[in-house]
């Protein structure tokens, strides 16, 4: 088909939706800014240029060499900016590009219905990279404008105004929301069906599987939530509030690591006992595999796994945000008969350095020979001694254990962990550095713990023959605040919490309704990670059945059908108004004299009676001045005086009145 | 093909039942019919892909996307069909043409409470055309239709559809408004017979006849089918005073009689000039009489005799 029969056959696309599309096209792509390469604006800006220059003709649609070089600039800036053309970053690159080349090539309603599709396909891939109330809320607009440049498509070139068209797009928006909360209440969620590749958050913080103290420091400058928990019962007290991620147990003198992942797949010994708690936790997307849990944590879902070092690990990556239920037992014996062959690898240090630290350690054994006291006398020495809690810690040398606790004694969780560790290790027990989170903040309305980024915290666990592991934490000895109120309290002193971020409202929890409606905002967002985001198979399945009891899918088909037909007969009623039908159809007859009178010039104005809009046609028309008195009379007649309601010949009269006017077409 | 062929007389049938001839005709659910269209099939294939992104990234939010345009879909079904019911089709009347003209066929859309939007109405799915009628009110619109042949023009069923709002729903009903419009026959210039006066052959005081004459010029007037076009006064036409024809007078006897069975061709091209000569002297307010086989309209002149003879050139030969 050539193009010329083609956009003889397809009607051009009306001005109304044209101007929707547009609209539609900016905010589109607007929530895709974050994760786009900024050729990808500048192609959008001077593709929409060039449409808006052909539409007002001074400017021709693009040849096909135009339109293959551009497709292939496309595709080779693709390739530059992200080294491929498939994976899914690549993938919405390539989608936003076609979505916005397509605009140059716009000219048939065929051509608009495919832009206005993709714009659909774009907002539901903006979904995958920021699913939070704030990304949905915004994509109502999105939405409207592209629901009102498909209206604007249907409408007949005589509709001129753009506002009616986005009224309408609205209106048919709020009647279509109860059937799509059945659906999505009722519609089975299924399993992944293949895999897909995931959006990969390059800059993204959070605990990485080896440490420094400068990469704690870094996680403690930035508020981003890590997770939020609900438990089943009472909220443990604060300071028993130690959230496992992962251990590290290689040292190489200034790097902690994690030990390998054979050594992690062995199944853990545990000894449980007393009561357990019990929780849920929605964590954001973290790119790792490690999971956060109150020790000692076990969790029935199937892709969730317990760790040797009593970590909860998951099979894939967190690439989206997941909710799962966690039991913990907080007074279980972990590994009390592990064998030593086992725990070498604890007690592993590098082959040199730090002189001091080892000769203290050295000095500590031949002091007490029980490991109980050995442990107890290090961290009352961090008690005694004039160390102190610094985000901000002097710079250590080529030693960084010793200049630590023998020159500076300034420092934070992962200095002090690390030291501790080492000593213990140096003095013959076997120890590691365990990372995760201490800590949180409570929601007093929605009694959820709320764990951001600067609660990470490490501390220490040290092997007892008999005992297992046992968790000790050097950071309490120094300042006690940091555990029981937090990161913000415990460098109260030197003013650095948040300090990079003045505009956290988190550094503002002092001003109270500040902090309400902190708290208020961060309450919906975890109601919408629970009741929206995590609604997939498991909670739809314990939903229904605490709804109905049951949950097959004779329920579900009965509920989408049935609900679906009654609401639909609701809305129908709604639209039709049949009691309504009978509205008075003498009033329509002048309705339509009206009408008929205002195509020909004379409008009705807004208080006029029907008597006095008669006696101006009639001196304005006065050739049907005798039909338009005539119907006025018989109106009157019938409306007004006790006459007998006849609207045939109202009809008739108003046939006579149209005779007489001048034939002319509605609107010319 | 076959299978379509086999089906229309079968449809044609149940329409006629379903749908049966009157002037005017109320939309309502009787008369509507409603599917998706060629945009909704492609709309629900886009839908799918959307479903399938929801479940294999088991994302919310693309669900409710994907949920919130399946309900806009269904909820469309009710909007398109609102926006067709409860308007009134109504043919109005149609004047006649020649052959080789087009026919219009002219017809109100009457509202209810309710104003509708983009009304496509035509004969045929593929040519169509549109217009809004808002609330209780009439808009008026022409149809038209090349008339082929002298005789009444019916012009079949009348396709009044409708697509809005999103398009992907097409409701459409095959009106059949009892519309006919009659034919003449293409006017087609010849010579007056030469015996066509009234069968005197003594030149007693011959009238002017205008028209057809070669012999004098009479002066302008304005153009009517079947004029030659080797009068056209193009000089005038290039002034922009329109299309002018000169008009020269010829002497003739009396009384015309305009005589089928004097005229030499076949039966149309007969017919064609008749129709011509009926022009011709009805323009010029000569009285003339018509005789066809089997019928004779006596001498008359003035507009209802023209009508007179043109209609019974029009139906000449068809039943009724």
């Amino acid at each position: 088909m050539s193009g010329a029969k083609h956009s003889a056959l397809q009607p051009p696309i009306p001005r109304i939706s044209l101007t929707w599309l547009l609209v539609a096209q900016a905010l589109v792509i607007l929530p895709h800014i974050g994760h786009l390469p900024l050729w990808v604006l500048a192609m959008w800006l001077f593709c929409a240029g060039w449409r808006v220059q052909i539409f007002r003709m001074r400017a021709g649609y693009p040849n096909a060499w135009a339109k293959a070089g551009l497709m292939l600039a496309a595709g080779a800036g693709v390739l530059l900016s992200r080294g491929s053309l498939i994976g899914l970053d690549a993938g919405v690159v390539l989608l936003i590009a076609a979505f916005v080349l397509k605009l140059v090539e716009l000219r048939t309603q065929r051509d608009a219905l495919v832009l206005i599709f993709l714009g659909f396909f774009c907002v539901v891939t903006a979904y995958l990279f920021d699913d939070s109330l704030s990304a949905a809320a915004f994509s109502a607009l999105p939405i409207s404008a592209l629901l009102a440049a498909l209206i604007g498509l249907q409408q007949s070139h005589l509709a001129m105004r753009p506002w009616p068209t986005l009224r309408l797009a609205l209106v048919m928006l709020a009647q279509a929301l109860p059937l799509m909360l059945l659906l999505f209440v009722f519609f089975p969620r299924l399993a992944p069906l293949w895999s897909l590749p995931n959006p990969s958050n390059q800059a993204r913080t959070g605990l990485s599987d080896s440490m420094t103290p400068a990469d704690i420091a870094e996680l403690s400058k930035s508020a981003e939530l890590v997770f939020r928990a609900t438990f089943d019962g009472p909220l443990p007290a604060r300071n028993q509030l130690y959230w496992r991620a992962l251990t590290f147990e290689q040292f190489d003198g200034r790097r902690w690591s994690q030990a390998s992942v054979g050594q992690l797949l062995a199944p853990p010994s545990l000894r449980k006992s007393g009561q357990s708690l019990s929780y849920s936790i929605i964590m954001q997307p973290s790119g790792q595999n490690w999971l956060f849990a109150l020790d000692v944590a076990q969790s029935s879902a199937p892709d969730i796994q317990q760790m040797s070092d009593f970590s909860l690990q998951r099979k894939l990556p967190v690439e989206q945000t997941l909710q799962y239920a966690v039991n913990s037992w907080p007074t279980a014996l972990r590994a009390p008969d592990a064998l030593s062959a086992s725990l070498a690898h604890d007690l592993q240090l590098p082959a040199g350095g730090d002189p001091r630290s080892r000769a203290w350690a050295a000095e500590l054994r031949a002091l007490y020979p029980s490991n109980a006291a050995l442990v107890q006398q290090v961290l009352t020495h961090f008690n005694r001694e004039p160390f102190g809690y610094t985000l901000k810690p002097p710079p250590v040398g080529i030693d960084s254990i010793d200049e630590f606790l023998f020159r500076t004694r300034r420092g934070f969780c992962a200095h002090y962990a690390g030291a501790m560790t080492f000593v213990l290790r140096a003095a013959g027990i076997p120890a590691r550095v365990v990372a995760g989170y201490q800590g949180g903040e409570l929601n007093p309305a929605g009694r959820f713990l709320t764990v951001r980024q600067f609660d990470a915290h490490a501390w220490v666990e040290y092997w007892q023959a008999g005992q297992g592991w046992i968790s000790a934490d050097p950071t309490f000895q120094v300042a006690p605040e940091r555990i029981e109120q937090g990161l913000e309290q415990a460098v109260s002193a030197e003013q650095s919490f948040l300090a990079d971020s003045p505009l956290s409202l988190l550094r503002y929890r002092n001003i109270g309704w500040l902090n309400t409606v902190r708290q208020g905002w961060d309450n919906l967002n975890y109601g919408w990670q629970r009741w929206v985001l995590g609604y997939q198979g498991e909670q739809q399945l314990q939903l229904l059945q605490r709804w109905f009891g049951r949950m097959d899918s004779q329920l579900l088909l009965l509920a989408l059908v049935g609900g679906g037909g009654l609401l639909l007969g609701a809305l129908a009623l709604f639209l039709f108004k049949p009691w309504r039908r009978e509205q008075d159809p003498r009033l329509r007859q002048f309705l339509r004299f009206q009408g008929l009178l205002a195509r020909h010039g004379v409008q009705r104005r807004p208080v006029e009676g029907p008597r006095a809009f008669a006696l101006r046609a009639a001196v304005e028309l006065p050739a049907q001045s005798a039909a338009i008195q005539h119907f006025a009379a018989a109106f009157e007649a019938q409306q007004y005086a006790l006459s007998h309601s006849d609207p045939a010949a109202l009809r008739r009269a108003l046939a006579t009145l149209r005779r007489a006017l001048p034939w002319r077409l509605s609107r010319s | 093909m076959i299978f379509a062929a086999k089906l229309k007389p079968r449809w044609n049938r149940w329409l006629v039942k379903r749908i049966p001839p009157a002037a005017s005709v109320l939309l309502n659910q009787r008369r509507i019919f409603i599917i998706p269209s060629r945009t909704g099939a492609a709309f629900a294939v886009v839908l799918l892909l959307m479903l399938l992104a929801a479940i294999n990234y088991q994302n919310s939010l693309a669900y409710s996307l994907t949920f919130l345009l399946t309900s806009l879909f269904i909820v469309a079904i009710l909007h398109t069909y609102r926006n067709l019911a409860g308007l009134t089709v109504k043919a109005v009347g149609a004047s006649p043409v020649f052959v080789g003209e087009h026919g219009g066929f002219r017809l109100q859309l009457l509202s209810g409470n309710r104003g509708h939007q983009a009304i496509a109405l035509g004969w045929t799915a593929s040519d169509l055309q549109v217009l809004d009628v808002a609330a209780a009110d009439v808009s008026d619109c022409e149809l038209r239709l090349l008339a082929t042949q002298r005789g009444w023009l019916r012009p079949g069923r009348l396709r009044v559809e409708s697509r809005f709002p999103l398009g992907v729903l097409v409701s459409w009903s095959w009106l059949d408004l009892d519309q006919a419009l009659l034919v003449y026959p293409r006017p087609i210039a010849a010579d007056l017979p030469a015996h066509a006066g009234g069968g005197a052959d003594e030149e007693e005081d011959g009238v002017r006849i205008r028209g057809q004459g070669s012999d004098d010029f009479q002066g302008l007037r304005s153009y009517q089918p079947g004029d030659s076009k080797k009068r056209l006064h193009w000089k005038a036409y290039s002034r922009g005073q329109g299309l002018l024809v000169k008009d020269f007078a010829a002497l003739a006897g009396r009384d015309i009689w305009l005589d089928f069975n004097q005229l030499g061709g076949d039966l149309e091209t007969r017919l064609s000039q008749l129709c011509h000569w009926v022009l011709q002297l009805s323009a010029s307010q000569q009285p003339f009489g018509l005789r066809l086989p089997g019928l004779e309209l006596p001498v008359a002149t003035g507009v209802a005799q023209r009508d007179a003879c043109l209609r019974a050139l029009a139906l000449f030969g068809s039943p009724a």
